[in-house]
């Protein structure tokens, strides 16, 4: 019973904040964005335009609910809830602070921290890719079809490349231990040698390009596409279930930044991070955060830079490339973790 | 005696022998031949004397011309030119009677006579035989009549010309509208319901149906625009995909159709001057620039400008082109999805030159600067410094930056590289103009082959490109803007002192009866206009030779064949502007 109210509270919590996350993701990036563009971005609403997400937020929820005749009604309603739940679910195995004690008790800051978090991430994101696909589909249009059927090529392609780079990941966990874990808890804590770190990065260019692509960030935002094909999946929701798929997409992005800065960065490790102590936490989590910001300029920053690539070459670029280069890069992980582990 | 006049004539006639029978009389503006040879003497014309490029094609209604008869009361006019030795072209004028309005296509001859002979149907109801899509295109099926004939009048019909008396019968403005007996301005064709009305299905192969094959597929029919990010306007594509490969695709214009030349016909002749500003709102300059051409060549030594203002009409339409290929590689960019950044950066060196623009014309975007004889106001010398400080430092180093970030970015030579492939037989075939023809390797610039104004003083390059594709366009538009700083240099150095406008300023401007083409090289292309006057102060005819309209003759043969993506990157290398496509 304690351990369902913990979670409960727990989830809750973590709902909150990247809801609040992803509103402010926008901000962020927005003014971002002007930056680049050389123009000064929100800066109405409060101060500095720190009001512009709760304004947006407010317009899109009290925005007509329209649902176009010809859609598949049940599948079209379903589909942003599809796309949004999977990106909230999959941030849950994501430890975001050291463990504390606090009346006596343990608390880990991770909704669950189950031992195969890294198959259950892999998992979830897949699942993602229905809502797109289904509400590419039931919306009856035919840029939303053509949308729909090129994130189904692009998410399948993409995970390949992705998963096998996990794979290597989870190989080199071997290094210095007894066993290999798929737990992000136990690889945030394992002690990496420097010369393990360095060759992890190596493999940060290649698994960050899988997860823009995963998240559909320019410039592999081939299903939604501007400029051919109008929003792609999304062109027939307006209001809040467009609202949906926008949160979907942004909450992806954090999930795919707090992944990477687990995986390659450490996750809430840091100096002055004491861990079992309340200021730990804290600390900890400031790290995490500012890592995950880092990421986040890294995505905005692509997208404010480079043109988009043309969907066959999308998919020449990972099955020719990327595929091809990640496997490469499991089997001399392999082979270092022979000779080293 | 009578025998004496015909041998006097006889050698007058130009091409008399070529074809038996073709050519049957001449005027001082062009050569008249008869419709049934028309179409063998074109291909004489383009076969042994070189002139391989139908530049404007248009018509004139001469209903109640001086000396005229409903026997000769259409005129269809072809202007052509020759893309290699440059130089005057030939005017072919075919009379076409009043109550038999058809001559055969060239479409055979001069592929690029496709959309304006179209459109010259849609405007006279003069027919085409031969020609595969003759349908209206700018208005729709229940327009009623030909509204470019003299006779049609439109709902709110006030007077023939401007300025409308009627506006003020006792010293008060009162509505048109309350005139009109059926309260709006819509009217159909006699028997039209315009609730039966069904658009007739896109002219499109919908199966794919391979022979020999068992499996027949269906073909999505993707309707693109007139609402679309990327159409740049109110354009409207329909494409038919087999995948996401374009396997046919069909042009719609018309959405921000006013009838600009019927609106021209009504206005005085210096009325139209800020009306020209709305074609291609991107240029207005140079929009000006070919209007007064066209007109001081009817007003002969009057009408010729002092050197000052032919200095400044020249650096105007230089700055004109480097503003529009700044806004075109920009939005460029866009079409390949570059999210807005590119097209910022070049966007604030046009805001420079509007900058520039507003301070001498008073205005940024509908300049309305240029007048027949001159320019409108003089600038000072800050100006000048200004501007040479523009053209010396900021442009050039910013297109040095440009090409720098663009020219060998990975994803931009992967998108554009190959992509909307035109040869140069098929460019000049279809009367592609401009960055598009050039782009194709054809050295064709109205500046260098037909100078104009004071372009001959000048020392530039034709810039050209043997790549055929979309990049080459692109690498085209920048290698311009390097040439137009180079002119640019050279008018700020030599600009002489003196005054800007010759005779007096007027409301009523009287040209001589006649008929004349100016044209010029506009950022776009060959924007050429086409005016003909019977003394009146205003024009009897007023035709626009808009270049991104004839340049979308191509549209359909580049895009077939590559994906879908890559219609709306061909599609922003032609550099549409609606307002002048649809005038």
């Amino acid at each position: 019973m304690e351990i369902l109210i913990i979670s409960i509270i727990k989830s809750l919590a973590l709902i909150v904040i990247l809801l609040t996350g992803f509103a402010y993701l926008t901000y962020y990036e927005r003014k971002l964005l002007a930056r680049f563009h050389v123009r000064l971005g929100p800066n109405r609403a409060g101060p500095r335009g720190l009001l512009q997400p709760i304004a947006d937020a407010v317009k899109a929820i009290f925005k007509e609910e329209i649902v176009p005749d010809h859609v598949d009604k049940p599948v079209y309603l379903l589909a942003p809830a599809l796309a949004l739940i999977p990106a909230l679910v999959a941030f849950a195995v994501i430890p975001v602070a050291p463990a504390m004690t606090l009346f006596g008790r343990t608390i880990d800051f991770a909704v669950a921290d189950i031992n195969v978090a890294l198959l259950y991430v892999v998992a979830i994101t897949s699942v993602g890719t229905y809502g797109v696909i289904l509400g590419g589909w039931s919306s009856n249009n035919n840029y939303s079809l053509l949308g729909a059927l090129r994130t189904a090529s692009q998410m399948i392609s993409y995970e390949l490349p992705l998963g096998i780079l996990l794979a290597a990941i989870v190989l080199s966990t071997n290094i210095g231990r007894e066993m290999g874990t798929l737990s992000l808890h136990e690889i945030v804590l394992q002690d990496r040698p420097w010369w393990l770190w360095l060759w992890l990065w190596l493999a940060f260019p290649v698994f960050f390009i899988g997860v823009l692509a995963e998240s559909n960030r320019s410039p592999f935002d081939l299903p939604e596409t501007e400029n051919e094909l109008i929003a792609g999946f999304q062109i027939e929701y307006g209001g809040i279930k467009f609202a949906l798929f926008f949160m979907a997409e942004y909450i992806h992005m954090i999930t795919g930044s707090a992944l990477m800065a687990t995986l390659f960065f450490g996750g809430w490790r840091g100096p002055f991070v004491v861990p079992g102590t309340w200021h730990g936490a804290l600390i900890g989590f400031g790290w995490l955060f500012i890592k995950i910001l880092a990421l986040l300029f890294l995505f905005i920053w692509v997208r404010a830079s480079v043109p988009r690539v043309r969907y066959d070459q999308l998919l020449h670029f990972c099955w020719k490339f990327l595929t091809p280069l990640s496997i490469a890069y499991l089997v001399i992980t392999a082979v270092i973790v022979v000779f080293a582990g | 005696m009578t025998d004496d006049i015909t041998t006097m004539e006889a050698p007058a006639l130009p091409y008399a022998d070529a074809v038996p029978g073709a050519v049957v009389g001449a005027d001082e503006f062009g050569i008249i031949v008869n419709r049934d040879k028309l179409v063998e003497f074109a291909l004489y014309l383009r076969n042994n004397e070189g002139f391989d490029y139908l530049s404007s094609l248009t018509a004139v209604d001469y209903l109640g011309f001086e000396g005229r008869t409903a026997e000769d009361r259409f005129e269809v006019v072809y202007h052509l030119f020759d893309t290699k030795k440059g130089g005057d072209g030939v005017v072919l004028k075919v009379r076409l009677p009043e109550d038999d309005p058809q001559l055969p296509s060239l479409i055979m001859v001069y592929p690029g006579a496709d959309l304006q002979e179209r459109e010259v149907y849609d405007f006279y109801g003069i027919r085409f035989n031969g020609h595969p899509r003759l349908r209206r295109i700018f208005l729709w099926e229940g327009f009623d009549g030909h509204p470019m004939r003299k006779d049609w009048k439109e709902a709110y019909y006030e007077a023939e010309h401007k300025p409308f008396k009627s506006r003020w019968p006792n010293g008060h403005y009162h509505w048109a509208e309350d005139r009109v007996p059926w309260g709006d301005n819509v009217k159909y064709p006699q028997g039209w319901d315009p609730n039966a009305f069904e658009p007739a299905p896109p002219p499109l192969p919908t199966i794919h149906d391979i022979p020999g094959e068992e499996i027949k597929t269906d073909r999505v029919i993707v309707n693109m625009g007139p609402q679309h990010p990327s159409t740049h306007g109110v354009f409207r594509m329909i494409v038919a995909l087999d995948g996401e490969t374009v396997v046919g695709l069909e042009p719609e214009c018309g959405y921000l159709h006013r009838n600009h030349e019927k609106i021209g016909e009504r206005n005085t002749w210096l009325g139209n001057i800020p009306f020209t500003d709305r074609l291609d709102y991107l240029s207005s300059m140079s929009n000006n620039f070919g209007y007064v051409l066209a007109v001081e060549q009817l007003m002969g030594e009057k009408g010729k400008p002092p050197e000052r203002a032919e200095y400044l009409r020249v650096i105007m339409a230089e700055l004109t082109r480097i503003a529009n290929h700044m806004w075109s590689i920009g939005f460029l960019l866009n079409d390949l999805g570059a999210f807005f950044t590119p097209a910022l950066y070049t966007i604030q060196e046009r805001e420079m030159i509007l900058d520039l623009f507003e301070e001498a014309s008073g205005s940024r975007m509908m300049c309305n600067y240029m007048r027949f004889g001159g320019v409108r106001r003089d600038v000072d010398e800050d100006w000048l410094n200004r501007c040479r400080d523009l053209v010396h430092n900021r442009i050039p180093a910013k297109i040095d930056e440009l090409d720098e970030y663009l020219t060998n970015n990975e994803i931009l030579l992967a998108r554009t590289k190959g992509v909307g492939y035109l040869s140069a037989e098929d460019a000049i075939a279809l009367s592609v103009c401009g960055p598009m023809l050039r782009a194709s390797g054809v050295p064709y610039d109205l500046r260098r082959s037909r100078p104009y104004s004071i372009y001959d003083r000048f020392e530039f390059d034709v810039v050209t490109d043997d790549g055929c594709d979309v990049y080459a366009r692109y690498r085209v538009r920048m290698e311009e803007m390097r040439q137009s700083v180079r002119i640019l240099k050279q008018a700020l150095d030599d600009i002489p002192e003196g005054p800007v406008f010759k005779g007096k300023p007027g409301y009523v401007t009287r040209v001589a009866k006649g008929e004349a083409y100016g044209a010029v090289e506009g950022p776009k292309g060959e924007l050429g206009f086409y005016v003909v006057s019977d003394g009146t102060d205003n024009p009897w005819r007023y035709h626009i030779r808009a270049p991104s309209y004839i340049n979308l003759n191509a549209l359909a043969p580049m895009c077939i064949g590559y994906k879908v993506a890559d219609s709306v990157v061909i599609l922003g290398a032609i550099d549409i502007v609606l307002g002048e496509t649809d005038r």
